[in-house]
């Protein structure tokens, strides 16, 4: 319950596009943080025969983690280095503040047009 | 008011502008890296090509070894100084928040230290 209140007030907290820019940098990080944790530790499996790096590698080459690959992974890498990138611009280009929600939009435009077709081609090697 | 508090932030330099300034340096390194590294072994050769084999091949060229350790050392702390960020926000009494960072220093160090290690110390055989 106490979850539910808490989504429900930070969607309707009159933030709009910048608090939205913000919370998903925030899930994308934290994202992509947990999964380099789990990917360094893979990749010292590579000390052991490598039947034991291979064995969880075949995990990841199943459907469900390809698909979280694709749509957490690459899309919430792609989100936060571009956001990062406008959190710069704002940082260092003085005024460039003013324009931070066209900004915002011109971004979602850029990870849009290497989203879409990058995914599409992994989606359609996975089928 | 921009160029104003950016000047503030210079005059007083301390532990926190400067974890401000490593996590936009390390983020317009890793811009270029992470995101060839993903461009390259998910969109170009694709998560199918993932082995051992190709891991050790790769190895074989110190340069990609020195690419896969600076991209590991860098994403981590860029990684781990923003999760610092993100615990003050949500972790308030200073007991909870003396283990959360403890808990946050001991993982960065042993990832790091294995990290390091594999990808010093791994021979192809």
């Amino acid at each position: 319950m106490a979850a539910i209140t808490g989504i429900f007030r930070a969607v309707t907290y009159r933030g709009r596009e910048g608090q939205i820019a913000w919370m998903l940098h925030r899930i994308t990080g934290v994202g992509v943080f947990l999964f380099l944790a789990m990917h360094i530790t893979n990749v010292f499996l590579m000390l052991f025969p490598s039947h034991v790096f291979n064995s969880l590698a075949a995990l990841y080459h199943s459907v469900p983690f390809k698909l979280l690959s694709i749509f957490g992974l690459y899309f919430g890498l792609l989100y936060h280095a571009l956001n990062g990138v406008r959190v710069m611009i704002v940082d260092f280009w003085p005024g460039a503040g003013k324009y931070q929600v066209p900004l915002w939009r011109v971004q979602l435009v850029i990870v849009a047009l290497i989203f879409v077709p990058s995914a599409a081609l992994m989606l359609a090697r996975m089928f | 008011m921009q160029a104003q508090s950016l000047s503030r932030l210079r005059r007083t330099g301390n532990w926190e502008q400067t974890a401000w300034l490593f996590t936009r340096i390390s983020a317009m390194v890793l811009l270029v890296m992470a995101l060839f590294h993903l461009l390259y072994m998910h969109v170009a050769l694709g998560m199918d090509a993932v082995s051992f084999q190709l891991i050790a091949y790769r190895w074989q060229f110190l340069g990609w070894r020195l690419f896969d350790l600076v991209l590991l050392i860098l994403g981590w702390l860029h990684g781990a100084n923003g999760m610092r960020v993100v615990l003050d926000d949500y972790v308030h009494s200073p007991f909870a928040r003396t283990v959360a960072r403890t808990l946050l220093l001991i993982i960065t160090a042993t990832l790091i230290l294995m990290g390091t290690f594999v990808v010093a110390t791994f021979k192809p055989s």
